[in-house]
């Protein structure tokens, strides 16, 4: 086998400060090849897809480059569109490698700024004392806006040493590296978004809590509670600059989970307080319902303008432009309401209520620990949930479908909590078919949902024949999808409540107080 | 990949010189190129700044390959690499002696770079030995340099005689004027007659110049530093003479 040339010959290092030219210069020729400085915004999700994908997407002026992000800092480029648009969504991008790396990271998620800072790129021969050229040094630095004018914390340096010249250059290797930033957690780029007050880190809806089933219940729920609380209050910032639909989506989960907990978990606190918090809660869930519902209609536009045939689907367009208008109008009026005093008061008073340091009087299950509490409230929950099953047909009214959908969820949600409580084979398992149960009934009521309201959209264009067209063949898949999501729903159900799942449930949850997981 | 060799019998007569800037120029067009300088005066390499190769194990074929691939040399410019020269090369062929199919060696050492370089340039010593053998036998074509004079001339035909007598092919023979001038009335005759009797005789002449001259000074090709000048160009075009001639493809 031939051995080929040598490739990656190249060396990085992360030097504190700027380039020590000098000290270069002191041992040996060096000149300039390139100099640019630029001004660069750095991009990502809310949940930081991009970085924590392995990339990074900033743009200059209007180029956008998508690069791999390597030891922390700009990697090889990968990609670059000029667009005159500003991107936000994977389709802003129109490029083929562009969009098809951003459509695996992004999702529905949008673009939004992450860093703002100045990029200075320089490129310099090192030469030997016969004049040869013995390494290329790529060196970049950023600066970040906030910091003015101050020096670049950190340069990266590439030595790529020459075909022939690797030991000359390890020699520059070494002189650089007593310049080398210290070992740190945190990388250079990482460092450097502190500075603007962001930090890359791991979003996710369900946070480990660090309960265990002895764990008193109030306590448990104090931390469940503020834990999903600073969610939902996190995402408030995307759902104010209305950067994309899923800032809101989560927040209404956050919402709906605390709500769901307060109301599962009961004697945990004084009843008439929690009651109280309860009403506020679904009050804020309640006023984001529409914008929701118009979300989810824009989401879909793509889709249900392809159930259609061509020819009609113009006939939509109206129906999409009225949702879009509406739902800016709705947007307007949910960031006036966040932004408001009451809303503010009543986000603290639920704060301070959950607060470590707050007290409150005593109640029934306060202190009893929360395995014991949970696992029995689960286990009924099941049982529930199967008695219904046996009652459900192909015929079973669309009311007793959307109950058997609430009660799915309330088990789902004490499973979210307090699955650090569970064994972890058959969490998995318990919960894999639980999802899907829960997908087959939501598909059920979303298309439900959107018939009613497709239809009613209908009643008031009753004189518009191509609508009434449109609108037509909409309902008709609709309700045939609907159709076959019942037929799906009784076989799912089966293999919920049958014997093999009624085991690893009763083996988790009835005897649990014999045998808790520690 | 081709082989392209820079040979005479005589020396003095700007082998190195084109050896250089044919590589540049070739590196110019995208090709991957290697420059081998096979002359242990080691003029080659000088001209980019590069010291001597190390000493080479030329045990066989193999060996030979994978130490003068250990002593590639990337040159400042991406794209053109060099194997420097060793004084110890005035040994190969005492070396090449000792193996069987002595005069195709180096074609089989040669081989062993076939994916790495779309082009290799060798600057070979002036005399007809064993090496020169195997560079003859190694080549794709090879450039001949000839001052416009009668001595030149005599020794281009010892080397057609040469190629004759051992049955190689004279068509990879490639003779073309160099450090020819105007206004010297014998050169302006020989450049008219000489090309009539060679068939591989290159249209191209390139001309003398103070500027080739300078290379020694500015250590660096011709085509480096001195872009635009009338030699500079006729490398260049003497470069698109050969590509035409032996098909070269450039590196996709």
């Amino acid at each position: 086998m031939k051995a080929g040339l040598p490739q990656n010959r190249n060396s990085r290092l992360m030097l504190s400060g700027k380039l020590p030219c000098e000290l270069l210069q002191n041992h040996y020729q060096v000149s300039i090849s390139r100099h640019e400085q630029t001004a660069l915004t750095f991009w990502d999700t809310f949940e930081w897809g991009m970085w924590f994908g392995g990339y990074l997407l900033y743009s200059s002026e209007n180029i956008y480059h998508l690069c791999k992000l390597k030891d922390g800092w700009l990697g090889d480029e990968i990609c670059s569109e000029v667009t005159d648009i500003l991107p936000r969504f994977k389709e802003d991008f129109k490029t083929g490698r562009m969009q098809k790396i951003l459509t695996g990271i992004l999702g529905i998620r949008g673009l939004a700024t992450v860093f703002e800072g100045t990029l200075n790129q320089l490129q310099l021969e090192i030469r030997n004392d016969y004049g040869k050229i013995i390494c290329r040094l790529d060196c970049s630095t950023i600066s970040s806006k906030r910091a003015g004018n101050e020096k670049p914390p950190y340069s990266c340096c590439r030595v790529t040493p020459l075909m022939g010249y690797e030991a000359e250059s390890g020699n520059i290797i070494k002189l650089l590296a007593r310049y080398q930033t210290d070992e740190s957690q945190e990388g250079p780029l990482e460092l450097l978004f502190k500075q603007m007050g962001r930090k890359p880190c791991r979003y996710t809806l369900r946070p480990v809590f660090g309960l265990d089933f002895k764990t008193p219940a109030r306590e448990a729920t104090g931390k469940i509670v503020r834990s999903i609380l600073s969610i939902a209050l996190s995402n408030l910032p995307g759902l104010l600059s209305d950067i994309d639909t899923e800032f809101l989506h989560d927040y209404r989960i956050c919402i709906r989970k605390i709500r769901s907990l307060l109301a599962l978990i009961k004697g945990v606190y004084p009843d008439g307080a929690v009651s109280d918090i309860r009403t506020q809660l679904g009050e804020m869930a309640r006023s984001t319902n529409r914008l929701r519902d118009l979300d989810v209609y824009l989401l879909a536009r793509g889709e249900y303008l392809e159930m259609l045939p061509p020819q009609l689907r113009p006939a939509l367009y109206s129906m999409f432009d009225e949702v879009a208008a509406e739902r800016k109008l709705e947007v307007k009026n949910l960031v006036l309401d966040i932004q408001s005093a009451a809303y503010q008061n009543t986000i603290e008073g639920i704060e301070s209520f959950f607060s470590e340091t707050e007290m409150h009087g005593p109640s029934l299950s306060a202190d009893i620990p929360v395995g014991q509490l949970v696992f029995r409230q689960m286990y009924r929950r099941y049982k529930k949930i199967c008695r219904m099953a046996r009652a459900i047909d192909a015929y079973t009214a669309d009311e007793m479908l959307h109950q058997l959908r609430i009660e799915c969820k309330k088990l789902r949600y004490l499973m979210e909590f307090f699955r650090e409580l569970i064994d972890d084979t058959d969490i998995v398992a318990m919960q894999k078919i639980l999802r899907s149960l829960q997908e087959i009934l939501g598909e059920f009521n979303d298309t439900s949902v959107q018939q009613k309201t497709i239809l009613g959209y209908f009643n008031s264009k009753r004189d518009d024949i191509d609508i009434a067209l449109g609108i037509g063949g909409l309902v008709s898949i609709l309700y045939y999808r609907r159709q076959q999501s019942r037929r799906r729903i009784v076989k799912v159900l089966n293999s919920f409540c049958g014997k093999g799942m009624s085991v690893v449930f009763k083996r988790n949850f009835k005897q649990k107080k014999l045998n808790p997981k520690v | 990949m081709k082989i392209i060799s820079s040979y005479s019998i005589k020396g003095g007569v700007g082998k190195t010189a084109l050896a250089v800037n044919l590589a540049f120029a070739f590196h110019e067009t995208g090709r991957r190129t290697l420059l081998l300088d096979l002359d242990p005066q080691g003029a080659a390499a000088f001209y980019f700044r590069v010291g001597n190769a190390k000493k080479l194990n030329m045990d066989d074929s193999r060996t030979i390959a994978a130490d003068l691939r250990k002593n590639i040399r990337e040159s400042d410019f991406p794209g053109l690499d060099i194997i420097p020269s060793n004084l110890a090369y005035r040994h190969f062929d005492v070396i090449l002696n000792g193996m069987s199919k002595s005069r195709k060696q180096l074609r089989k050492v040669l081989d062993e770079f076939r994916s790495d370089y779309d082009t290799i340039l060798m600057d070979c010593p002036p005399n007809i030995t064993l090496l020169s053998e195997n560079v003859f036998r190694a080549s794709d074509a090879i450039m001949v340099p000839v001052i416009p004079t009668v001595l030149s001339q005599r020794t281009l035909e010892q080397l057609f005689s040469f190629f004759r007598d051992e049955e190689l092919s004279c068509d990879m023979l490639h003779p073309f004027f160099s450090m020819a001038q105007k206004i010297n009335k014998m050169h302006r005759e020989i450049i008219e007659e000489l090309p009539q009797a060679y068939p591989g005789f290159l249209k191209t002449v390139i001309p003398f110049s103070v500027n080739v001259e300078k290379m020694g000074i500015r250590r660096m090709p011709l085509l480096a530093y001195s872009n635009n000048c009338e030699a500079a160009l006729a490398y260049r075009s003497l470069c698109n003479e050969i590509i035409s001639i032996t098909k070269s493809d450039p590196h996709s």
